[in-house]
């Protein structure tokens, strides 16, 4: 491998050397092949054969395959479970990812000061984030359980009412959100304690000295220098949420209307009716929603990273 | 031994015996025939595996039930038969799964087979139809009964013969407490025995949001009271579904509902388990096959009854299922299949069978004996409940059906709608299907 000035340079060694520069550049095709055929056929195939399907009426049984034009998107405006999946959904994201974003946020603050401690309680935080969905959905049936859950329980003795978290229609999705909240706040905890961090001490030397309040000093300063991180945690977060399926499936199943969220449905839709079809066309719905929110966010970020870069240069 | 080397060797012999391992359908151990069931996972599916022995002890075939959990195991049925073959050579399916197969060419039809070698005159004909046929009435056989089943009433026959209740019962509605004949009784013992200061609850009720609890749980009251899912011949569902009768039959579905435990508008099988088994609940609906266990556990404390009438007319979910072979797996495994279930359907076979836990049979004559009625405390119960069976759609568009019922009948539950206009969107939703699905013309 030819090194120049201290500089690895990989492919063309120039023009002599001929057969070298062809023999790299297999070298380099075939190290990349192998990622590139996975890449293909589990992602590019199944995004174009899905497409193709979401104009048929496919059955997940088989069956004779014929095209149904663009029949299975103009249902979607027919079909009153998907306005109501969207509208469960778009609830979903904002409540969870909102109460997150706060309760993460303002955790974070209370843990940027160094105490001991710190690392135990950073630690012990995180590990709910840690545990897989589907297991905490099922562990917090156990909780939430109107009869005998550890919640209830809690709620009886001191004297408060005892609710049905998981059959009462106005609390399914409350408990929900319940659990998306506990598993997922470290989360925003983390990123905002990452954004707060790389704060420079300097400035919050300056504004001292300028004896700025502490009110000021945070409305100036920290928020609008933590903001693109706490963003970015925003988009996560609410692209992840967008996708709810392992908590609605674990506590109340994908067909509760006052529950199922767009993955829940689309599952309804192709495992349980069978219709590949539509389903594919629903999933291409999903993704549409999902790129338009993500732009938005990331247009977001932008800006406020460029304000963040406007406000560290004054 | 190096690891690279090590890593070789056994990649190397996986490989060795992926190639050498038997292909074909036969049990490696002693190279018999081998025959694979899928079913649910529950007390009968084991019992089905204890009885095979039977048979394989007759026809030296090996018999594999495999057992898959209750939530996933449609999907699983279905994902399987979207492959070129299937791994099983039966598979126990409920009977709403039908039409479905049929339909999509997954369900051998075994019309011409099964009046030959089974004996149709001891299976129960409302067995035969919806356990069997495909499409109802045609003659047409797809399916053979395994696990017949009905829901039913268990209740607490210590509360009913406490003579301080029944003095009290008495005094308040002058007549004797005993287990409800009519659905106007059932609603009083509920009333009566409802108190949730105390914890205690009137009675429990099938309405849970997963697969077709809250329809199974529905059925008897829109059957009851003069309703129906649509016009048997030519699908018309408006004035049926969404009539006075279904509405009616709703609406004292619902009121019934204040008698219930906490969470009683959304409870499915296994909650209402749940709620007889810790002792709070007087009167709670189910499955049979639940009802071993309750009498294993609470003996004498626990009575049944019948799912009760309304006027003349007393209706009951079907529950259980039929094998059914599938055509994604070798001519040669289909005649096994075919074997299996003609041996099962066998009297002296049926006769072995419902003395496993939770195993119930359509066989009229085991029906009719007083010894099958006295086997078992919920066995009387059952043999008079499958008189009056009735089921939901098993057209292939069943499910989709079943998730319009479970969202309506749900909003009305939980008072979103009012019941007549659950079921009119009720109604325009299974009409949209139907018509979808060229059923409805």
């Amino acid at each position: 491998m030819p090194t120049q000035g201290g500089e690895i340079t990989l492919g063309r060694g120039g023009e002599n050397s001929g057969g070298g520069a062809d023999a790299d550049r297999w070298l380099k095709v075939g190290f990349v092949a192998p990622a590139l055929l996975v890449l293909i056929s589990v992602n590019i195939f199944p995004l174009i054969y899905s497409i193709w399907l979401s104009f048929t009426n496919a059955d997940l049984v088989g069956g004779g395959i014929r095209s149904v034009g663009t029949l299975n998107y103009s249902f979607l405006f027919f079909d009153p479970r998907y306005a109501q999946a969207l509208r469960t959904t778009v609830l979903f994201v904002a409540l969870a990812v909102g109460i997150e974003l706060v309760l993460g946020y303002g955790l974070a603050l209370c843990l940027r000061p160094t105490f001991r401690g710190k690392p135990i309680l950073l630690t012990a935080l995180l590990v709910p984030m840690m545990m897989p969905p589907a297991v905490m959905g099922v562990y917090w049936t156990l909780i939430l359980n109107g009869s005998f859950g550890v919640l209830n329980q809690a709620l009886g003795l001191l004297g408060l009412p005892e609710l049905q978290w998981l059959t009462d229609p106005d609390l399914k999705l409350v408990s929900i959100i319940l659990i998306d909240v506990w598993m997922w706040t470290p989360f925003t905890i983390l990123i905002s304690l990452a954004g707060l961090n790389a704060i420079p001490a300097s400035i919050y030397e300056a504004a001292a000295v300028d004896r700025a309040t502490t009110w000021m000093v945070f409305r100036r300063i920290t928020l609008p220098m933590s903001a693109p991180l706490v963003g970015l945690a925003a988009l996560l977060r609410a692209t992840d949420a967008l996708k709810q399926f392992d908590l609605v499936m674990a506590i109340t199943g994908p067909n509760d209307g006052a529950t199922q969220t767009l993955s829940a449905l689309l599952y309804q839709v192709m495992f349980r009716d069978g219709k590949v079809g539509l389903a594919s066309a629903y999933s291409y719905m999903v993704l549409v929603v999902v790129i338009a929110l993500a732009s938005v966010f990331l247009r977001y970020l932008a800006s406020l990273q460029h304000r963040a870069s406007a406000t560290e240069a004054t | 031994m190096t690891t690279k080397a090590f890593l070789s060797s056994v990649i190397f012999a996986a490989l060795c015996s992926a190639m050498v391992l038997p292909t074909s359908a036969q049990d490696p151990a002693t190279d018999a025939p081998t025959l694979t069931i899928w079913w649910a996972q529950w007390d009968p599916a084991v019992g089905l595996q204890t009885l095979s022995e039977d048979f394989t002890k007759e026809s030296g075939i090996v018999v594999k039930v495999q057992q898959i959990p209750w939530p996933s195991y449609q999907e699983q049925v279905f994902l399987n038969f979207g492959n070129k073959t299937t791994d099983f050579d039966i598979v126990i399916g409920d009977s709403q799964w039908l039409g479905r197969g049929a339909d999509k060419g997954l369900y051998l039809e075994l019309t011409d087979w099964i009046g030959e070698a089974v004996d149709l005159s001891t299976i129960h004909p409302l067995a035969q139809r919806y356990l069997m046929e495909y499409p109802e009435g045609s003659g047409r056989y797809y399916g053979a009964p395994c696990e017949t089943d009905a829901i039913g009433f268990v209740y607490r026959k210590d509360w009913f013969e406490d003579p301080a209740e029944k003095k009290a019962f008495q005094v308040k509605y002058s007549r004797k407490l005993a287990p409800p004949d009519t659905w106007q009784e059932f609603r009083d013992i509920a009333e009566h025995f409802h108190r949730p200061d105390e914890k205690r609850y009137g009675t429990a009720l099938l309405t849970g949001r997963g697969y077709d609890s809250i329809t199974m749980g529905f059925q008897p009251f829109l059957w009851a009271w003069g309703g129906a899912w649509a016009d048997p011949e030519t699908f018309e569902v408006q004035g049926h579904v969404n009539g006075l009768g279904a509405v009616a039959g709703l609406e004292a579905f619902i009121d019934l509902l204040q008698f219930t435990p906490p969470g009683g508008e959304s409870s499915d099988y296994f909650q209402n388990l749940d709620a007889f088994t810790n002792g709070s609940t007087a009167m709670v609906l189910d499955y049979f096959p639940f009802y071993p266990g309750i009498v294993q556990n609470m003996g004498d404390q626990a009575g049944f009854f019948v799912v009760p009438r309304n006027g003349d007319t007393r209706a009951i979910s079907l529950g259980g299922q039929g094998f059914s072979v599938s055509t994604k797996t070798s001519a040669q495994q289909q005649e096994l299949a075919k074997q299996f279930i003609a041996w099962f359907q066998r009297t002296e076979v049926q006769e072995k069978w419902i003395t496993f836990p939770g195993c119930f049979t359509a066989n009229t004559e085991l029906l009719q004996s007083q010894a099958f009625r006295e086997a078992y405390p919920f066995n009387s119960t059952f043999a008079e409940s499958l008189d009056h069976l009735r089921d939901f759609w098993n057209v292939p568009v069943y499910n989709e059906l079943l998730s319009a019922s479970l969202r309506n009948l749900g909003e009305a539950l939980d008072k979103v709608k009012t019941p007549q206009e659950a079921l009119d969107q009720l109604a325009m939703e299974h009409e949209l299907i139907l018509r979808g699905a060229g059923l409805l013309k």
